[in-house]
């Protein structure tokens, strides 16, 4: 047989297997669930759900005072409607109003304030802080900080803004304005549902074949490892490449999620990425033989690192160094930084390369360990 | 055409201290159907399985098709057909889908694959199958359509583990028309079974017991070999004691209940059926008849059992 006849029957065999595997696919509404469904229900419970901001905090005020100065302070703290005035109390209630979550924060304004501001003296209010979920505290603590900052600024009246420092921080963020998490949080959870659909996905199919006992028959016609690997992976790939482009779309209708950088090198990038996972899902299901374990480890191996270790949540650089040196070899962690990059940047190749670079080793790591690991004989 | 289709010498496996077959020796003719005969987990799957390239053996070694199995097992492999024990189709798919897939899988493809698909539907009395999956079918179907994906790429011999396991006797009937037509066809066929009734198909049998190949001829030469008494069937009234009676008798060496009537092994040289009948009727039975009966190939199963293998050599 010559060489490019044996590539032909090679080509032939890999066809073979990834038409029925496409058949399965189409035959199977699960497998169209878990591919299509699934990312898109996740990405709207998780982009929704899974916010840090805050929208009408709700605030108790205890004013002590009951001057029309201590009302302008609440009404001008409560004015944007992000925090929300909900109680009256005195503010010895503080700690109950905490425990029963009927409120973040407590306003206290001490008696006097209205004499103070009048005389134009120092004086102090109150700020009590429910600390239990820290995100929440620094937000409340940055907002009525700015607020009041604000309402002194008015009292003071001109006069006293030519005394201003000389020196002044202005604070421009670049890339996210508006401080969104949405915008942080997607190309994040795109990151997250695509490596769990797509490690799910290939983790049920050879071990499909080991538990059918379809795999003895494989394995007594000749077609090589190599060629029921890559036949298997195909379809899958179109598949992944199809939710990639949903997820996106889905990302900048519902998110306002930019797409800043080229749409190739956005595709290129996915690929490589989904490539890995899958791989990764076939390497479980290689050595698992058997669909409940093999479902049980790709959720775990897809979910854990790409949740934990992408810089999705936790920024790497905060991390251990054991845990940032663990996070290199999670595919998410390179996909997530690129994607970010890529979408809300507009990162070219010149500033990715790297992340291309480290997905393509893995997928052909994951791919000749998954042919490696793969017997095609009993025993 | 005269090397054997298969040839193994010696053939061995061991899984750890267990011997499931123990150095197998024997050849295959083209064109011949050989049954492979033996109680489960006497080794039958096993040899199979060294036969095809799936498992390596232990030692020994084995020609298929010209091929050495434990250097050479991918042009075994292409060379071969196998249905395995659980005839494994895909049951999502439909029917012709298997066929295209094992097909393409053997290398066929384009118009040859669908011309040929087409060919075993009809060969196999498949065509016009409108189930929409193949989980849909009857088990005798699914193991013709199993067959089918089998020999699609032409092998010149087909190995088939079982193949009638759980498949009703019209559709086990059925089946073996289309492997002897197969056979007739020039095909080598490799069959294990433990329904004694299909092993009078194959021109030859092997008989395993416990991992060792303990006897291998024609089902008329084991016959001969191994039940060489005369089996004769009683019919008639009183026979149970007059049965009894006569095993007492020099020369008769075994009575049994046989339906309504008697079975009776006995020496050739000292009794016909004359003799037993007015035996038969002496003690006591009344409107005996006796006739001859065929040995079947149950005795002789029973027969090299019960000697436990202390065998002829496998020729």
């Amino acid at each position: 047989m010559t060489p490019k006849e044996r590539i032909r029957r090679s080509l032939v065999r890999i066809g073979a297997m990834a038409a029925k595997e496409t058949l399965h696919i189409q035959r199977d509404p699960r497998t169209l669930y878990l591919a299509l469904g699934m990312p898109v229900v996740m990405l709207f419970l998780f982009g929704y759900g899974v916010s840090f901001d805050l929208e009408r905090i709700p605030l108790a005020v205890a004013d002590r005072d009951r001057t029309e100065e201590s009302r302008a302070l609440v009404d001008a703290v409560t004015a944007a409607r992000e925090l929300e005035r909900v109680a009256e109390v005195p503010a010895e209630r503080a700690d109950e109003l905490f425990r029963r979550n009927r409120a973040l924060a407590v306003l206290v304004v001490p008696e006097g304030y209205g004499r103070d501001v009048a005389r134009g003296e120092r004086t102090r209010v109150q700020l009590l802080v429910d600390g239990a979920d820290s995100v929440s505290a620094n937000q409340v603590l940055a907002k009525v900080d700015a607020l009041v900052r604000a309402e002194t600024r008015r009292l003071s009246g001109p006069g006293l803004a030519d005394r201003a420092p000389p020196l002044r921080v202005q604070v421009w963020t670049r890339y996210n304005p508006e401080g969104r998490s949405a915008l942080f949080m997607v190309p994040g959870l795109a990151a997250y549902v695509l490596a769990i659909s797509a490690v799910l996905l290939t983790a049920l199919t050879i071990a499909g074949e080991w538990e059918r006992g379809s795999m003895e028959q494989l394995f007594a016609a000749p077609v090589g490892r190599l060629e029921i690997v890559l036949g298997k992976l195909l379809p899958y790939v179109v598949l992944g490449m199809i939710e990639l482009q949903l997820v996106l779309a889905f990302g900048t209708v519902a998110f306002d999620l930019p797409v800043r950088g080229s749409a190739v090198l956005l595709f290129s990038i996915g690929f490589f990425f989904l490539a890995g996972m899958l791989g990764q899902g076939l390497l479980i299901s290689v050595v698992a033989k058997n669909q409940l374990v093999a479902t049980q480890a790709g959720a775990l191996s897809a979910l854990l690192p790409s949740l934990l270790l992408s810089g999705m949540v936790f920024p790497i650089g905060n991390m251990p160094l054991p845990l940032q040196l663990l996070s290199r070899i999670v595919p998410a962690r390179y996909f997530v930084h690129a994607l970010r990059g890529l979408l809300l940047k507009g990162n070219g190749l010149d500033v990715l390369w790297p992340d291309l670079v480290a997905l393509v080793a893995f997928v052909v790591v994951i791919l000749g360990l998954a042919t490696a690991r793969f017997q095609r004989r009993l025993a | 055409m005269t090397d054997p289709a298969i040839s193994a010498r010696a053939l061995t496996r061991r899984f750890g201290g267990f011997t499931a077959v123990d150095a197998v020796t024997f050849e295959v003719e083209r064109g011949e159907i050989f049954g492979y005969l033996g109680a489960n987990g006497a080794g039958k799957s096993t040899t199979i399985r060294m036969l095809i390239g799936l498992l390596a053996p232990t030692s020994g070694a084995a020609l298929v098709a010209g091929h050495d199995v434990a250097t050479a097992p991918e042009a075994v492999k292409a060379s071969i057909g196998y249905m395995s024990q659980k005839f494994s189709l895909y049951l999502d798919l439909p029917p012709v889908e298997n066929l295209l897939f094992f097909g393409g899988a053997y290398g066929l493809e384009g118009k040859a694959l669908r011309a040929r698909a087409d060919e075993l539907l009809e060969l196999t009395g498949l065509a016009g199958l409108s189930a929409a999956t193949t989980g849909e079918l009857p088990g005798g179907i699914r193991q013709r359509l199993a067959l089918a994906c089998a020999i699609l790429h032409r092998p010149g011999v087909v190995f088939l583990d079982e193949p009638t396991a759980g498949v009703d006797p019209a559709a086990r009937r059925a089946f073996w028309r289309i492997i002897r037509d197969l056979a007739a066809g020039g095909t080598t066929i490799f069959v294990t079974t433990h329904y004694l009734d299909e092993a009078e198909y194959c021109r030859r049998i092997g008989l395993m017991v416990d991992g060792r190949l303990v006897a291998l001829d024609t089902p008329a030469a084991l016959k001969k070999t191994w039940v060489p008494d005369r089996v004769l069937v009683a019919q008639g009234q009183g026979l149970a004691a007059a049965g009894a009676a006569l095993l007492a008798r020099e020369g008769v060496r075994g009575v049994a209940p046989f339906g309504a009537g008697l079975h009776l092994r006995v020496d050739p040289a000292r009794w016909g059926e004359r003799e037993v009948a007015e035996a038969l009727a002496a003690a006591g039975a009344r409107d005996v008849r006796v006739a001859a009966a065929e040995p079947s190939l149950e005795d002789v199963f029973l027969a090299v059992v019960d000697r436990g293998g202390r065998a002829e050599g496998a020729a």
